[in-house]
């Protein structure tokens, strides 16, 4: 488990969601191992050893957004309850530690919250995030728990500006450090994807990496598709989008065969907007400001109260639709299809970006870089005026 | 009381008597219902014959059953196996369950032996014994039919009748509590069926809470592509597995010998599909309606069924396949077990079975008779004295299933440390090593499994006890079920807290099997899986296992288990510290 650890410690810095001098990883098989930032992982251990699960994470985030959700939560609060798809979905919510709530050992009080969540927000120490499997899992809740957080702050300056001493201030830092231009330039592509299965999946696993190093995604999900002949080639259900070799499923557009019961949640929502838009590929991210403008509706007494899956309208970000619906069977496949075509992206409230290409992956990946620029701008446009 | 009835029914069946009682709160509280519970009632019975009339035969539904919880309409039916000599307990799901928390019971728990057939006659409050001499001898889908206006039936058949160490009880809508015999058990009580009717509503501690939760269940289904995905098991039922199995070169064939059967598509979902005209059926009130029914309504086979008439035969005939799957339920008997018996049978005489041969073998199985009478002990016995027993591909004498463990080494593992045998169920591996649920595994490496195999059977044990279907958990978490049953029983249950209980289940299930004589030398797998590799293809090689890395990551599993090097007890009064 030793190489597990060392890899997704490795990620975390990659992905700079992570201080990489305050990071820890514990993991039990027979014996525990906890290895990495000495003041963290003797508390890493000391959880996990409370747990029936295989991995624990501890790490300082990069950024200090939930520490700020959690010095901006009501006397009383004890969870913070995300909006968006993702965590809705799979976090429900996340619950916090003050630092003046802390025992002077924590191990039992965080093992407590992580018997019942799959993260933790401590104040003064981090993100605590369990897997109960695989190493790889708590990576993968710390990165939700990064992202929701991310997602939730940026919502709430929208909606509250900045309340605490420092804040404004570190969010400049964010804004002028932390974010880089995202580009899509310095990237190959091929023009006209062909035919050829080996070409087809050679192409997939390289805009499946750079889908995350771009840092389109969340933790390393999302999903992509070629379509070719009578078949679907589309990225495996919770697959890594930068480690996508063997992990890409040829689904029969016949639905002849259900090898493909392994492929993504989204396959028929790839396959109706094939079907809908006669596009080659499909690209689906989850990138952060694109998730963040989408939920914010100006719609005043709406009805509507489960915006993320009732809303019916079409509202626009910058001429990409914006739509709602759940993902897999939820309404998402019905929702995109019939409003991709015409601009060549559309957003899912709260969830992420679906793009797509009428010959290859360049424009498909482009239009998703445009999609998150222009939501960038415009949420730091809101944001300026308001404060 | 919320969720539970915290009621009992005793019935002894050799002096007639039947009385409710209440069921300690604290029992409810520490084992939950279904498998748990049954388990902790067989404390004072686990050493008993299985067919030593006061052996208990006991079904328990869950505190999640009779709400709308999704997929928790289910019972467990616990006792000893004829077949393994173990604890043993099955996991069933139909509408009887739900009729029966609609009576105002927990548990039904009968013990003794009826001198004439009968069956169990329970109506709301009310129960008695009903002489059945007329239905002795009857299929099960007569016998059902013919009790019909009773309420919900659940009943055995000839096979059970018989003593058939494989047979089964069947429930009424085609479901079945299946591998390990307990319809021999209930047979062996001259106890036909059982019918069960009720109208009480289970009550909800917080609906509200239960509302928020069921939907946080339904959102993580639809998101699910097993469950909910255009190819899942909702849209093919589990013959869904049987391309991706050929496709991962895990398909047992002919005995184990090979791992891909080059005909297997005749029998995929998709070929069942079309040429059954099948159609969504499933368990009273679950939405995902995984079993899939002909449309003159006969029950089609799962995935472990066609595989094993299918591919474990060498048969490649799909209405020979679902013909066999039908008499199967008709005659009350395991269609694993009698699929891999004829399968281990076949290779010992040197030739598989037809088609055709099929049918009348099965009916030499269930009415013991000619070779059948061989073949209804199971594949271990009858190889055994057949001189061959290496051919007889099982753990603990539970035939193993449609998973070829070369192919998942969570899943060769896991085989071994199931307490009731060869079976699948238990830890479940193949939703992370083929199933990529709730993240993927790799199916070659033995790192981590012997936890992952740990907690992932402390897991089972919980929902097997809650009761819910396992397939929910290819999309939910006990993070989700945790919130219904808090939400059912006012009692404050979470995943961590749900896994203890598990834990407990699994241990007192092992405690009595070690008490019975199992140990270490009970954990194997047959010889053939370390020896000779599976059919290679699509770029995928399938080695024979690495027996000293088997035997590390088992001695492994041990130790976290807290068990001794030989799998036992060191402590021998461990059922004294549990509930």
């Amino acid at each position: 488990m030793r190489d597990q650890i060392d890899k997704y410690a490795a990620k975390l810095v990659a992905d700079r969601s992570a201080c990489p001098e305050a990071i820890a990883f514990a993991a039990q098989d027979d014996v525990l191992i906890a290895s990495g930032a000495p003041e963290l992982a003797p508390l890493a251990g000391r959880v996990l050893l409370r747990l029936s699960s295989l991995a624990l994470l501890v790490a300082r985030p990069s950024l200090p957004f939930a520490e700020f959700l959690l010095a901006r939560a009501a006397t009383g609060e004890s969870c913070i309850v995300p909006q968006d798809t993702e965590t809705r979905t799979f976090l429900h919510d996340i619950p916090f530690l003050r630092k003046e709530d802390l025992p002077e050992d924590p191990a039992p009080e965080i093992a407590r919250l992580l018997g019942n969540r799959k993260g933790v927000i401590v104040e003064g120490v981090g993100i605590v995030a369990v897997g109960a499997i695989t190493v790889e899992q708590a990576y993968i809740n710390y990165s939700s728990v990064f992202h929701s957080t991310f997602v939730k702050y940026l919502q709430d300056l929208l909606s509250g500006g900045f309340l605490l001493p420092g804040e404004r201030e570190a969010f400049q830092a964010f804004r002028s450090r932390w974010l880089r231009p995202l580009l899509a330039s310095g990237l190959s592509f091929r023009d006209h994807l062909s035919q050829d299965r080996e070409e087809i999946l050679s192409e997939v696993e390289a805009v499946g990496r750079y889908t995350v190093e771009r840092g389109l995604v969340d933790s390393f999900f999302g999903n992509i598709s070629a379509r070719a002949g009578g078949l679907i080639y589309i990225s495996q259900t919770a697959a890594s989008l930068d480690e996508l070799k063997g992990c890409i499923d040829p689904v029969p557009t016949d639905n002849s065969s259900t090898t493909g019961i392994t492929a993504s949640s989204e396959l028929l929502a790839h396959r109706k907007i094939f079907e809908a838009s006669g596009a080659r590929v499909i690209l689906h991210g989850h990138p952060k400001f694109a998730v963040v403008m989408s939920m914010l509706c100006e719609t005043r007494d709406c009805p509507i109260k489960d915006c993320w899956k009732d809303c019916p309208q079409v509202r626009h970000l910058g001429g990409t639709p914006v739509v709602a619906g759940e993902i897999g069977a939820g309404g998402l496949a019905k929702r995109v299809p019939p409003v991709i075509g015409a601009t060549g992206s559309a957003i899912v409230y709260g969830h992420g970006v679906f793009a797509i290409g009428m010959d290859g992956f360049g424009e498909a990946f482009a239009a998703m870089v445009d999609v998150e620029n222009f939501c960038r701008e415009e949420y730091f446009r809101r944001l300026d005026a308001l404060c | 009381m919320h969720g539970w009835t915290g009621k009992i029914l005793y019935v002894d069946l050799s002096n007639g008597s039947c009385r409710r009682e209440e069921i300690p709160t604290k029992l409810l509280h520490a084992y939950l219902g279904g498998r748990g519970l049954g388990v902790r009632l067989m404390r004072d019975y686990f050493r008993l014959d299985p067919f030593d009339p006061q052996m208990p035969l006991i079904f328990a539904v869950g505190p999640l059953c009779g709400t709308a919880s999704p997929t928790s309409a289910r019972l467990a039916c616990v006792s000893r196996s004829p077949l393994t000599g173990t604890i043993y307990d099955c996991s069933a799901g139909g509408r009887f369950p739900w009729r029966l928390k609609a009576a105002g019971l927990d548990v039904v728990f009968i013990t003794g032996k009826s001198p004439e057939p009968v069956l169990l006659a329970i109506d709301g409050e009310g129960a008695e014994l009903v002489p059945a001499a007329g239905l002795w001898g009857k299929g099960t889908r007569e016998t059902v039919a013919l009790l019909k206006q009773r309420g919900s039936v659940t009943a055995i058949g000839p096979a059970g009748e018989n003593g058939v160490l494989f047979a089964n009880i069947m429930m009424g809508e085609g479901n079945s509590i299946g591998r390990g015999g307990l319809g021999a058990v209930m047979g062996s009580k001259g106890l036909k069926a059982v019918t069960v009717d009720g109208s009480a509503v289970t009550r909800i501690a917080d609906g509200e809470r239960f509302d928020a939760a069921r939907a946080d269940v339904m959102r993580l289904f639809r998101a699910s592509p097993v469950i909910f995905g255009e190819l899942g098991i909702s849209e093919y039922g589990t013959p869904a597995l049987v391309d991706l199995m050929a496709q991962r070169r895990m398909a047992p064939t002919e005995n184990f010998s090979s791992t891909f059967f080059a005909d297997s598509g005749n029998y995929s979902g998709p070929s069942i599909r079309r040429e059954c005209g099948a159609k969504k059926d499933g368990c009273y009130g679950c939405p995902i309606q995984c079993k899939k029914s002909s449309a003159q309504g006969e029950p089609l086979p799962e995935y472990e069924t066609v595989n094993h008439f299918g591919a474990l035969n060498g048969i490649s005939d799909l209405h020979a396949i679902v013909r066999a799957n039908t008499l199967c339920n008709e005659l009350g008997m395991d269609t694993i077990s009698a699929a891999a018996t004829l399968s281990a049978f076949g290779e010992a005489r040197g030739r598989f079975p037809e088609a055709s041969e099929v049918p009348g073998l099965l009916c030499d199985m269930a009415y013991r008779r000619g070779e059948g009478e061989l073949l209804s002990l199971g594949s271990r016995r009858a190889t055994q004295r057949l001189g061959k027993p290496a051919l007889s591909m099982s753990v603990k004498s539970l035939e193993l299933p449609a998973y070829d463990p070369r192919g998942a080494y969570g899943m060769a593992l896991a085989y071994v440390t199931s307490n009731r045998g060869g079976c699948h169920l238990r830890a479940y591996p193949i939703s992370h090593e083929i199933l990529r649920k709730p993240v993927p595994t790799d199916r070659f490496s033995f790192s981590g499994k012997a936890r992952i195999i740990k907690i992932a059977e402390d897991v089972n044990a919980a929902v097997d006890s809650l009761i819910a279907c396992k397939f929910a958990f290819f999309g939910a978490t006990l993070e989700e079920y945790g919130e219904l049953v808090s939400a059912v029983t006012g009692v404050e249950y979470t995943p961590e807290s749900l896994k203890a209980i598990g834990e407990r289940i699994y241990l007192t299930e092992r405690f009595y099997n070690c008490e019975n004589g199992f140990g270490a030398a009970d954990d194997l797998l047959p010889e053939r899986f370390f020896s000779e590799p599976g059919s290679p293809g699509e770029g995928i090689e399938v080695a024979p296992i690495d027996r000293a890395r088997f035997d590390e990551e088992l001695q492994k599993y041990y130790r976290i288990r807290g068990l001794t090097p030989e799998g036992t007890f060191a402590d021998r009064k461990f059922l004294e510290g549990q509930p």
